[in-house]
């Protein structure tokens, strides 16, 4: 195939301008991940816009308003997503550095234990960052940036959010660090994110030309459920409410779920037998997200069986709250469609139809 | 996940003269990191892989040729066999004789004394070594490949290249080309200077939560050894309750220890793989806890060995009465690097697998069911029977 | 169906509907909404305040799941991390009847999802569902005051509930159901054609969305084929009405989309769905008269064709009368002037 825009054109109203105080719902399976997705979003708010051929607008420029991105991630780390957006061309150490871009690690320290003070000089020389510790590679492809990369500054995040609020000035990463239980736990992880978010929005820069808006992608916080759990305090209704406090912060919320079916349909009215807990409330969180997002966007295997020029379907649906809205207007209306989409080798993204 | 900058490379060759632990001499002067014998890059992105010690595995993986470093496999198996113990033990043996630092969670030293014997580099040790040939010889001209695009690209990679394609023919001495993947023999007990090595962290009570104290020790032991060691994390049969107390299986003790493990492999500077594996039969895909521990994994393969092999099977699925017939069905639910891009473009993908488990290797077969399954007697009686008739027609 | 009974009850129901929807003489003081993703009740809700708005009443949303109050709501009552009474407190405070001697408006109030409350972990063990909701209705202060105040909760019915607290307790579900006096059901239009095609040829009815429990699918609804525009467009209430005297009113409804008509429209634009051209096709007028399947050739004898039909005599046909032995079987030909005839062939 030849080189594909990092945008493919069928996807481009899906996920170019999220309306305002909206929530988009993009599920996945357990062999279809939503991560080329969430780097489309990325892609569609900070792309380059001399990069792009195609017609859309992406330039991140609209009403005078530049988009910025939290991505909060909470199963992957920063290296992942900064390796995996530079395949689509975007840099996003650079952008975090303009500061249009911040992230947000729900990975390295969510539950790490080692809050005690006597393990964290320990920590911090085995990880002195900036790379001083690599793993031993032959680096095959060049780095165009190496200089100006600036690794991540792990800090070792206190119990407490004076830590954290070092590390955030000190380095570009903030790492969530899950202490407590029930809503306080919640709240002091909502305080970080919304710190984070107000941070971004404060930040004038020269070129910027009235305010800006925020985009929030929340990667899989299904997980803070289902590490949780009932013993902590934290149910369906209090992640919802957990979503609901972030998406108050920013422009538009992209959040992504797991509907698997031992997930979704263990716990669904059409089960059998009493479903344990787990199951019950994550698929309450999953369908009461659905029922409060205005897209939602389904990632799944293919029915037949896996294919290899084929590495799933995606259903694009409206959400409940889509009826909420009065009029939508001309760049709001898009139609319900189901395509295949297929991730190149080279992180390329063909989306078509069926039979196409 | 990626590979280092070239200037990062050139101080970390510094730093490693001073790791006792690295048997190999500093290259000429401004060569790029030396190879960790047992880690090589990855013909599809050149990210560090190491192997899982049984070559068709490797080759299962998503066109990586091993277990990229940083990922976690989930090994689940149905039914009470023990296929995936014998995998991890290859897994073990083979970190043990790439000198690379093998943790044991949940076991005794006795599980360390059961791994497989060694019995040479996987290539030669093959009977069938012409055709093992052919692949190892694939994997050396990809070498080669991706060497001149580095010499192309960058000046400086040259002696990179140099150390992966040519090295083998001008080196001679210790430095031919160091085995990746190692051939072991399930009868024999593997003995190895570096075995003693092995870090074993078992399941003992304490005032904290067991996971919690198994994660603390893990992080101890790794922050101990010296920085460049690559480390393999083992953790065989987890939740099962005969090693593991119930109270363990719930998801608020297992999904936050496995989220801590990913994150600790995750580190960008701790060179670590680990792998699971999970007894389906106590613990079935259809819950949702193990779909979470699923969806925390890097890649996850499924063993559905067929029942008791013994005689009804015995040729069915095998090409030729010379092959070995499989034991059983393997399925790749998610592989790693892969999947996390999104699926597709792999070779591999939507495949039919088998596998068989001889004394000296575990294999991987594309699966295909012969005409005759499970039905054999009865073909075997028509066919005998077509041929007198055929004869009574000619008359 | 007897037309008259018909009629009958379409003006009643009508009238009903028109009646509950617009909240007149507090007909039901608490209705219940039970929805799904793939029949959200955004859209009859937003009927309820459109109606609202036409005859001022005051409506109050309290949001568990929305985040921007939705156009036309007097007052917008976030419910996100507040205990029972709280929001009720807040509720309380929206609206201050003044004493004077105007008449008070009559309130709505509303609530986008009681599914939240009910799940909540914070809920202590001594909260009552029914004396919670019937506080909305019947304000604490003056027990005598007169209730004008009409209740409407809707409820996903595919998120799962809580694990009961006690095995014997009544899950919140029936507990609403049963204290509803009205329950409406919402269904897609679209899902009800397709289970009623299915249905006429006796085939099973498709099920969609989560319902399909197919690995990866929440929502099954895709609009790709009903769009904005086409007939198929709307939602279908499945309503039950508890009477006072007891008795239940079940009727299906269709309200169609709101772009059909003005948001200032006074006359009832729901219908009964059996009225529905697409649900209950036209029967043909005078179908009854013609009894003969019609086909390509036509079978059928004008009255002239028969005539002459029945005048052709058969050969053999006198061989029937059978006059006698021998006689039968004679072959009655009379000879043409064409006829060659030979006398040696006819010797025997």
């Amino acid at each position: 195939m030849p080189s594909q825009p990092a945008l493919p054109h069928l996807l481009a109203p899906y996920v170019s301008s999220p309306p305002q105080s909206s929530l988009t719902i993009v599920s996945s399976v357990l062999g279809a991940t939503s991560n080329w997705l969430v780097l489309r979003f990325l892609y569609a708010a900070l792309g380059n816009p001399s990069a792009s051929n195609s017609g859309y607008d992406i330039s991140g420029l609209e009403n005078g308003k530049k988009k910025k991105v939290v991505l909060v991630s909470f199963l992957r780390g920063w290296e992942f997503w900064r390796s995996e957006a530079k395949r689509l061309g975007l840099d996003l150490a650079r952008l975090t550095e303009k500061r249009r871009f911040a992230f947000v690690d729900g990975l390295s320290d969510l539950f790490s234990s080692s809050s005690t003070p006597s393990q964290s000089p320990l920590s911090s020389h085995q990880y002195p960052g900036a790379g001083a510790v690599p793993r031993t590679t032959l680096p095959i492809r060049p780095q165009p940036t190496p200089a100006r990369l600036r690794q991540p500054v792990p800090l070792s995040t206190g119990s407490n959010g004076i830590a954290s609020q070092t590390a955030r000035e000190s380095g570009p990463i903030t790492k969530l660090h899950f202490s407590g239980s029930g809503v306080a736990a919640l709240d002091a992880l909502e305080k970080e994110i919304a710190a984070v978010i107000n941070e971004l929005v404060d930040t004038k820069l020269g070129d910027d030309r009235g305010e800006s808006e925020i985009i929030l992608v929340v990667d899989q916080s299904d997980l803070l459920l289902a590490a949780t759990g009932a013993s902590k305090g934290i149910g369906a209704t209090e992640m919802g409410d957990w979503i609901m406090g972030l998406q108050q912060a920013a422009y538009a919320t992209i959040a992504t779920i797991s509907a698997d079916s031992p997930l979704i349909h263990n716990a669904s009215a059409f089960a059998h037998e009493a479903p344990p807990p787990l199951e019950t409330e994550h698929a309450a969180f999953a369908v009461g997200l659905a029922h409060r997002a205005e897209i939602i966007m389904q990632l799944r295997n293919l029915e037949t069986g896996a294919a290899r020029d084929v590495s799933g379907v995606l259903r694009v649906s409206k959400g409940s709250a889509w009826g909420q809205r009065e009029i939508a207007t001309a760049e709001e209306s898009w139609e319900e469609k189901e395509v295949l989409y297929f991730v190149q080798r080279d992180g390329g993204v063909n989306v078509f139809g069926r039979g196409e | 996940m990626s590979f280092r900058k070239r200037n990062v490379g050139l101080t970390t060759g510094a730093d490693r003269t001073s790791v006792p632990n690295i048997s190999t001499p500093p290259q000429a002067a401004t060569q790029s990191a030396p190879p960790t014998p047992g880690v090589r890059p990855s013909p599809d992105d050149g990210r560090p892989t190491t192997s899982t010690g049984s070559p068709s595995l490797d080759n299962l993986l998503a066109g990586h040729g091993g277990l990229p470093v940083g990922k976690m496999l989930l090994l689940e198996e149905n039914g009470t066999t023990d296929f995936a113990g014998a995998l991890l033990r290859y897994y073990a043996a083979e970190g043990v004789v790439q000198d690379q630092k093998v943790h044991v969670v949940g076991m005794q030293e006795q599980w360390g004394r059961s791994l497989p014997g060694l019995i040479g580099p996987a290539e030669n040790a093959n009977e069938k070594s012409d055709r093992r040939k052919s692949e190892r010889m694939k994997i050396a001209w990809r070498y080669e490949r991706l060497g001149e695009f580095g010499a192309g690209v960058a000046g400086a990679r040259a002696p990179a290249a140099g150390s992966g394609g040519q090295a083998p023919s001008t080196d001679g001495g210790q430095a031919t080309q160091p085995a990746f993947c190692h051939a072991f023999d399930l009868t024999k007990r593997l003995t190895h200077p570096s075995i003693g090595n092995m870090t074993y962290i078992p399941i003992r009570p304490s005032n904290e939560p067991l996971l919690v104290s198994i994660q603390k020790k893990l992080e101890a032991a790794i922050a101990s050894s010296p920085p460049n060691t690559v480390h393999r994390i083992v953790i065989p049969s987890f939740l099962n309750p005969t090693v593991y107390p119930p109270e363990v299986s719930q998801p608020e003790n297992v999904l936050p220890f496995l989220h801590s493990l990913r994150a600790l492999l995750s580190r960008p500077a701790s060179r670590i793989t680990a792998i699971i594996t999970l007894p389906l039969s106590l613990f079935p895909r259809s819950s949702g806890l193990v779909r979470w521990m699923e969806l925390i994994s890097d890649g996850v393969i499924e063993l559905c060995p067929f029942p008791h092999s013994a005689d009804a099977l015995s040729t069915s699925g095998a090409a030729t009465s010379h092959e070995e017939p499989p034991q059983g069905m393997l399925k790749t639910h998610r592989l790693p690097v892969l999947h996390e891009r999104g699926g597709g473009s792999d070779q591999n993908i939507g495949q039919d697998w088998a596998f068989t488990l001889s004394r000296r290797k575990f294999e991987i077969k594309p699966f295909s069911l012969p005409p005759a399954e499970g039905d054999k007697e009865a073909q075997d009686s028509t066919r005998s029977d077509k041929m007198p008739k055929k004869a009574d027609l000619e008359f | 169906m007897v037309p008259s009974n018909m009629s009958h009850r379409q003006t009643h129901n009508l009238l009903l509907i028109s009646k509950l929807l617009s909240l007149r003489d507090t007909a039901s003081p608490l209705t219940l909404l039970l929805d799904s993703l793939e029949q959200p009740a955004t859209p009859l809700v937003k009927e309820y305040i459109r109606r609202a708005r036409l005859s001022n009443v005051h409506v109050t949303l309290i949001a568990f799941e929305t985040l921007k109050p939705l156009e036309g709501v007097d007052a917008f009552i976030s419910g996100r991390r507040k205990s029972p009474s709280e929001i009720l407190k807040d509720v309380a405070a929206a609206y201050q009847p003044d004493s004077s001697n105007t008449p008070n408006r009559r309130r709505l109030i509303l609530i986008d999802s009681i599914n939240p409350l009910l799940r909540s972990t914070r809920l202590d063990k001594n909260f009552h569902l029914s004396t919670f909701l019937s506080s909305f209705i019947i304000p604490s202060g003056s027990p005598t005051a007169k209730i004008d105040s009409s209740l409407v909760i809707t409820f996903h019915l595919d998120v799962p509930g809580r694990p009961a607290q006690s095995p014997y307790a009544p899950d919140p579900l029936t507990v609403l159901t049963y204290l509803a006096t009205t329950v409406i059901k919402l269904h897609s239009f679209s899902h009800i054609l397709a289970q009623k095609a299915a249905r006429d040829r006796s085939l099973v009815p498709p099920v969609f969305g989560l319902a399909e429990e197919q690995d990866g699918v929440l929502l099954g609804r895709l609009d790709k084929p009903i769009g904005k525009d086409s007939a198929e467009g709307g939602v279908v209430l499945e309503m039950e009405y508890r009477r006072k005297s007891g008795r239940g009113v079940l009727e299906w409804y269709l309200l169609p989309p709101a772009s059909r008509y003005p948001p200032t429209q006074v006359k009832e634009v729901v219908t009964l769905l059996d009225d529905h051209p697409l649900y209950r096709p036209p029967e043909e007028v005078g179908g009854g008269d013609e009894e003969e399947p019609e086909s390509t050739f036509e079978l059928r004898l004008t009255e002239r064709q028969r005539r002459e039909r029945e005048g052709v005599v058969l050969p053999y046909f006198d061989a029937q009368q059978g006059d006698g032995p021998g006689e039968g079987g004679r072959i009655l030909y009379d000879m043409g002037e064409e006829d060659d005839f030979d006398e040696e062939e006819d010797e025997i």
